[in-house]
């Protein structure tokens, strides 16, 4: 991401609206994504296997990121809105041998579906009672999949898939799957910024922002508050149904209150209300959980005297602090704090 | 607009926006008292009255947010009580705010832009693609809303964050965005409370042209009574909810009610 220096204003309002704006951008951006496309050539199996977790979860975060960033509905359900995802696309692709480019649509589809009735439901309050009723997305969604016949869902078995397969290859490996996931994650949050940037962004900005005036500038408030919850759902239902012909598993203890409460941590840390705090947050995140888990063993073998146990337990707060440690001295997230050394860059040497 | 009324002699405008004996209690306070109001086409009707007189919950029961318990509204012969605030906003009945109601986290052209929500149909799906349709509307509706900035001379800042601005800029965006709707009648609440002289000269005459350029009737809450007399075709007068004067400037100058219960009391 290359900075615009002192001068750099537009003529042209196509131009304006372009999220990429000097060639510097343009670069910064190809040489991210070589670097994206060569992952798999560069790196180790394990890292390969981290990089595929985080794109997935990209596109989940992303997702909420428009619920909870843009919109301002706090969201504790999306891990839930992403296990409807990935069953749905683990059903249709067990039982009617669909190929993974409908079945992972519509485990979106249906995700969406979810959403936007809880979203109905859900927007008329507002703050900590909202969050209480997205909790209620989760346990419904462990209620259901664990009480419909196991025929359906496979109660508490869980579901296993094939591989996603295209004329006749077969996405089985880490760095095969890596360019799939790369791939529908690109479209994802191409479209992530296709939607922020035009009518429905600016008014789920609105109702977030002011909602009593969103009403009175023509805006269907419920309407749009439940479309923010449908868009971030469908997210999470493309999310879970990567996860789940990544995976190859599906089972309900993947999908719980504790993932929802990360995926909401990465957009803290992120940057609330920017896509690409959405992405920098699930990579932060995920590294920082990735170092705890491969930290922890070896401390517990240095110290055995700890105890493993305690020693994964003491990461799990170390890392719950550093999201504390956001909460209160960075609560706009990173994005916030990059937005203004490039704004003071863009107007140096003027301070104002 | 099934009849019309004479204003002045000669002189017969349809009426856009009426008002029939609204009551609206808040618990034990009578906010509205019956209160009757008919607004004409292209008329500048001002609503003055002491602090808590009812004249923000006259222009929130217009605009359908108050829903008062006794009474009738029809704008452009349509009722508006019983429907929500974003219809009547989708109808062009459309206000601006006591304060400021503008989305702080977004920049002047996005908060204007949001005034061309009603006017644009981009659905999700065309939002997510983005190319070609809904950067087609967005490039469309910005020439629309370049033209209100030019208007209202905002230019410097269209890229502010709205949050940045001062009082008397974010007045004018505020007028910005409710222009950007294409109102068929403009309710303004206080649009000139905490400007300075210069200030409020420049949005008098912005008011003025909007009413010369748009033919559309504008109701304008305002305290300062020199503006008042300067640019109102008529005058309506509230005092604890009720309506107790109306009529031209000079009239309301001579009217001892009102002189007893608003002028005198300053
Ligand atoms: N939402 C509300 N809930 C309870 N009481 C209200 C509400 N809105 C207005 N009121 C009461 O109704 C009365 C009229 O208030 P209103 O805001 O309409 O006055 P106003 O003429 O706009 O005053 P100001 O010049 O201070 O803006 C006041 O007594 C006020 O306390
Ligand atoms: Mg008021």
């Amino acid at each position: 991401m290359a900075l615009q220096p002192s001068g750099v204003f537009f003529e042209n309002y196509s131009h304006d609206k372009a999220l990429i704006k000097t060639k510097y951008q343009w670069l910064s951006l190809a040489i991210f994504g070589i670097f994206l496309l060569l992952v798999p050539f560069l790196f180790g199996p394990r890292i390969i296997a981290v990089a595929n977790i985080m794109i997935i979860m990209a596109v989940v975060a992303v997702g909420l990121q428009i619920t909870t960033g843009y919109a301002g509905q706090i969201n504790l359900g999306q891990a839930a809105f992403m296990g409807v995802g990935a069953y749905t696309a683990g059903l249709v692709a067990t039982q009617f041998s669909l190929p993974f480019w409908i079945s992972i649509p519509l485990g979106g589809v249906a995700a969406a579906a979810f959403g936007y009735i809880f979203g109905l439901s859900a927007v008329r309050i507002k703050g900590f009672y909202l969050a209480l009723t997205t909790i209620a997305a989760q346990f419904i969604f462990h209620f259901a999949i664990l009480n419909l016949p196991t025929s359906w869902f496979g109660g508490s078995n869980g579901l296993t898939l094939e591989p996603a397969s295209l004329f006749g290859f077969e996405f089985k490996t880490d760095s095969s799957f890596y360019y799939l996931a790369l791939i529908i994650c690109t479209v994802m949050v191409i479209g992530a910024f296709g939607i922020v940037r035009s009518r429905y962004g600016r008014a789920f900005v609105a109702v977030r922002d002011d909602d009593v005036a969103s009403s009175m500038m023509g805006i269907n408030v419920v309407a749009t508050k439940a479309s923010a919850f449908l868009v971030g759902a469908f997210f999470a239902g493309i999310g879970g149904g990567l996860w789940a012909y990544y995976v190859r598993f599906v089972s309900v203890d993947q999908f719980t209150l504790f993932n929802s409460v990360w995926f909401v941590a990465m957009i803290i840390v992120g940057g609330s209300g920017s896509i690409v705090g959405a992405l920098i947050g699930v990579f932060l995140i995920r590294l920082i959980n990735e170092l705890v888990t491969s930290i922890g063993p070896v401390v517990s073998e240095a110290f055995p005297f700890i105890g493993g146990d305690i020693v994964f337990a003491a990461m799990n707060i170390i890392l719950g602090g550093v999201i504390c440690l956001f909460v209160i001295y960075e609560p706009k997230g990173l994005m916030y704090r990059w937005n203004i050394m490039k704004t003071s860059y863009r107007i140096w040497p003027f301070p104002h | 607009m099934d009849h019309a009324i004479g204003d002045s002699p000669g002189a017969v405008k349809p009426v856009v926006l009426e008002a029939n004996n609204l009551t609206l209690r808040f618990g034990g306070v009578t906010a509205l008292n019956g209160v009757s109001l008919t607004i004409l086409d292209d008329e500048l009707l001002a609503v003055i009255g002491p602090n808590g007189a009812g004249k923000t919950s006259l222009l929130n029961s217009l605009c359908g947010f108050y829903q008062p318990q006794e009474g009738r509204i029809r704008f452009q012969g349509k009722d508006v009580i019983g429907q929500a605030p974003h219809q009547i906003a989708g109808d062009g009945l459309i206000r601006t705010f006591q304060g400021t109601h503008l989305f702080s986290g977004m920049t002047v052209l996005d908060n204007i832009m949001v005034g061309r929500h009603v006017h644009m149909k981009t659905g999700l799906l065309k939002s997510f693609c983005y190319y070609p349709w809904a950067h087609k509307e967005e490039l469309e509706h910005r020439e629309f809303v370049e033209e209100i900035i030019d208007f209202l001379e905002i230019e410097a800042i269209r890229h502010s964050i709205v949050g940045s601005l001062g009082y008397g800029l974010r007045k004018r965006v505020d007028l910005a965005r409710a222009l950007a709707m294409e109102p068929k009648a403009l309710l303004m609440d206080e649009p000139m409370a905490g400007m300075n002289t210069e200030e409020k000269e420049d949005l008098a005459r912005f008011i003025l042209d909007i009413r010369e350029a748009q033919k559309i009737p504008v109701v304008i809450v305002e305290h300062d009574m020199g503006v008042i007399m300067d640019i109102a075709d008529r005058i309506a007068v509230l005092d604890f909810g009720s309506k107790i004067g109306e009529g031209t400037p000079e009239e309301i100058q001579k009217n001892e009610a009102v002189i007893n219960a608003y002028l005198g009391g300053h």
